[in-house]
């Protein structure tokens, strides 16, 4: 082994290096494999102890499937269409899955220490590809239980045992033929980055298509189309394929299934042997990105980061630079206003996201109020929505809260931040939800409707900042505390994710439900008055909260 | 009559009009670049210069915007089984298996390279020359940073190697690591290797280096002996 001016013939080190390293991790693997026995064991027993009854009472359903009813002929009318919308859905999913994952994928360490040498490319990534589509086939057999099982409770597909099955069955083996192809071309679109561009142009087609079948499905349930379009989606690609046998089962107009399964098999077993075959030569540049991809969104789901997750999906290949710039104010009171609205300008989509959240449950709470009775249940959804607007339009806050050591050069403590981080989520929620609530006020003549927004805001806002400087989670949260009444663990880690939304979602619920309810002056001065009052409380322990973070 | 000086040897590895931009940010302008068989060329320059993008462009673990590389009279890529036979990569190892030892992380590499026998052999002179004998049983978790990073300097030494690629080496050493890594670089160029390294340390380039290239915001803003480009730096 030299240093040298000459060529150095390649080694064929290859088998000798995949059997060191399985003889150096076998301690790793046999810890891995008794883990995730352990779990499978887990998992068994959670589903048998808390859904036992229920899967009894589904297999029990399935042996004597209900009679049809009135909306059979409806679903069987819609099912080609409507099944091949979400059979192209699903296909999208696994091929664009290969944009940052795919089926072929290499730790980071072996990426680090093994990539890099003259291993053999395809003895070290065709068993990563052969096991990938190995599970997928596994789980789309899996998810085809679900459209065979809905179609058999809506009364279709006969009454024996032996028909229910023959659906069942006939909807798995498409599944799992479906999972196999995109398995197979998302082993191509690893392989070929010129794939994986065009399936990125493709997308909005392929999304164009689903939403063509979506709306031919209602038309087909509501109206009477031509019967060819139905056609056109069942022969129109492997999707169209992958339906007709569950079509034809349930009683629908798929005669050539037989031939349809048959083709969606050969385009399988093509598509798995020529991933197969690509997957050696994927590109290491490929592997290396997807590994540190994995890598990151691994400790952010580990560590239930979700803002990590994303910023970890995010950051495949982006190479950002600000484009929009907001002049800093000359006085240092507006320095956190100028930097939470910078945060909202260089992130656009949480701007559209939350105005789009604010705008339901605007309507939301309009549909709860109508006829002057609310009920419990929309109150609270359209407040969920109102506080996940709230929440998303908190990203000064969040990135101050994420590491504290961002904001020590600013003029202010931190704990004062969870205040001057409202305004801007306030002021946004208020004039997006404002326009609406104005003209409904205008026009139904009610300016509660105004007072009741006023009130609402601030309380969600600082909910959100309850939540966002929530205190860094530390194994004992995982571990709890065992009680007479069971292990705290769960519900620690729950109050610890939600502790923000169900404060402030709670409190107004109770307010605003019974404000809706009464006309009385009396009610709205004391619903404005209470509402303040637990904004600044929100607020202030929110505060309390920061204090506690910066100092752990 | 005098003879004629021979020619200069082909360069191992050639760079021409290599540049790369990400969006619209150029990280490298348009940079040429030849490096021979026992000849170590120093890149230097202010973080955020562009001298780990040419590294990696020389190494084949990125892909020029325009230009070509050149590696023993063939187009670069780090898919290329004699690229990954002949050219050593150190810096841009972010992780170890935290259940192998020292040791075996070397053995791993040393087998992957064909040491077969020699194994035992290379990886005990590897642990002794980065001076990690007494920590070949120990797990990478227990390892200071400095070193991880002769870890990481020890596996080329394990594996056959004509080019060096070393993305500032000389990190998280401490002064007495950092002369014997000069040392150990100059031993390297001695017995043939090429050797393209990044670096912050003006003693390191002047003990090893042949010729400097200095970057400032992804351009050559100067080149030249290491005693000339120090002097510039300075």
């Amino acid at each position: 082994m030299t240093v040298t001016r000459e060529a150095i013939a390649v080694p064929d080190s290859t088998g000798q290096t995949i059997a060191l390293l399985r003889v150096l991790r076998r301690g790793r693997a046999r810890r891995q494999a008794a883990s995730a026995a352990y779990w499978i064991y887990l998992i068994a027993l959670v589903v048998a102890v808390y859904g036992g009854a229920q899967i009894a009472a589904a297999f029990h359903a399935l042996r004597h499937p209900p009679p049809p009813t009135a909306l059979t002929p409806r679903v069987l009318h819609a099912a080609p269409a409507g099944l091949a919308a979400l059979a192209v859905i699903v296909l999208l999913v696994l091929l664009r899955d290969a944009l940052w994952r795919g089926p072929v994928t290499l730790p980071q360490v072996t990426v680090d220490w093994v990539l890099g040498t003259p291993v053999d490319r395809g003895r070290l990534l065709r068993p990563r590809f052969r096991a990938s589509a190995a599970a997928a086939v596994v789980a789309g057999a899996a998810v085809g239980i679900v459209p065979g099982a809905a179609l058999v409770g809506l009364g279709l597909g006969g009454h024996s045992s032996a028909s229910v099955l023959r659906l069942i069955g006939a909807a798995m083996l498409s599944t799992a033929l479906l999972f196999a192809c995109g398995t197979g071309a998302a082993g191509l679109i690893e392989r070929y980055p010129a794939a994986a561009l065009r399936l990125r142009r493709l997308t909005p087609a392929f999304a164009g298509v689903a939403a063509l079948f979506g709306g031919l499905a209602a038309w087909t349930a509501l109206g009477r189309p031509p019967g060819a379009l139905s056609a056109v989606a069942l022969w129109s690609g492997p999707w169209g394929w992958a339906v007709q046998g569950m079509t034809a089962l349930a009683g629908g107009p798929a005669p050539w299934w037989p031939l349809a399964t048959g083709l969606l098999g050969a385009l399988a077993v093509a598509a798995l042997a020529w991933g197969d075959r690509a997957a050696a030569g994927v590109p290491g540049a490929a592997l290396r990105i997807r590994a540190q991809t994995i890598g990151a969104m691994s400790a952010a789901v580990l560590s239930m980061d979700t803002r990590g997750l994303a910023r970890a999906y995010g950051s495949r290949g982006a190479a950002s630079r600000a484009r929009l710039r907001l002049r800093p104010p000359r006085r240092r009171e507006l320095v956190l206003l100028w930097r939470d609205l910078l945060a909202l300008a260089r992130a656009p989509s949480r701007l559209a996201g939350a105005t789009a959240l604010a705008l339901l449950a605007v309507g939301l709470i309009a549909v709860a109020g109508h006829g002057g009775q609310a009920s419990l249940v929309p109150v609270a959804s359209a407040l969920a929505l109102g506080y996940l607007a709230a929440a998303w339009l908190c990203e000064g806050a969040r990135l101050d809260a994420e590491d504290t050591r961002r904001s020590e050069n600013l003029p202010f403590r931190f704990e004062s931040l969870a205040w001057w981080h409202a305004a801007v989520p306030c002021l946004v929620l208020l004039v997006v939800a404002g326009v609406p609530v104005l003209a409904a006020s205008l026009a139904a003549g009610d300016p509660r409707l105004l007072a009741w927004l006023a009130v609402t805001v601030p309380v969600l806002v600082a909910g959100a900042l309850v939540n966002v400087f929530r205190p860094r989670n530390h194994p004992d949260l995982f571990g709890g505390f065992e009680t007479p009444v069971g292990n705290t663990a769960a519900i620690s880690v729950v109050f610890w994710l939600v502790w923000g939304p169900v404060l402030a979602v709670g409190a107004m619920t109770l307010l605003l439900t019974r404000a809706i309810d009464s006309t009385s002056p009396g009610v709205l001065l004391r619903t404005v008055v209470i509402g303040a009052a637990v904004a600044v409380g929100l607020c202030a322990y929110a505060s309390v909260r920061a204090r506690r973070l910066r100092s752990s | 009559m005098s003879q004629p000086d021979p020619p200069p040897p082909p360069p191992l590895l050639a760079l021409t009009g290599v540049s790369r931009t990400y969006g619209d940010r150029r990280a490298l302008l348009p940079v040429d670049l030849a490096l021979a068989a026992g000849r170590c060329v120093a890149v230097m320059g202010a973080n955020g210069s562009g001298k780990s993008t040419l590294l990696r462009i020389a190494s084949g673990r990125d892909v020029p915007t325009t230009g070509q590389v050149v590696y023993a009279g063939r187009a670069l890529s780090q898919d290329d089984l004699a690229v990954r036979t002949e050219i050593a990569v150190v810096g841009d190892m972010v992780s170890a298996y935290p259940d192998l030892t020292v040791r075996e992380h070397l053995e791993l590499v040393a087998v992957a390279h064909g040491a077969g026998r020699d194994r035992d052999e290379l990886v005990d002179a590897a642990l002794r020359e980065c001076r990690l004998a007494d920590h070949g049983d120990a797990l990478p978790g227990s390892l200071s940073s400095g070193q991880l990073q002769a870890l990481h300097l020890a596996t080329m030494l394990v594996r056959p190697r004509r080019l060096l690629v070393l993305d500032e080496p000389e990190q998280r050493l401490d002064p007495g690591r950092r002369r014997w890594l000069g040392e150990l670089l100059c031993a390297q160029k001695r017995a043939g290797a090429a050797v393209l390294m990044a670096t912050h340390h003006v003693e390191l380039a002047t003990a090893a280096a042949d010729h400097v290239l200095v970057l400032g915001d992804g351009a050559v803003i100067g080149q030249g002996t290491p005693d000339a480009a120090a002097a510039a730096l300075r």
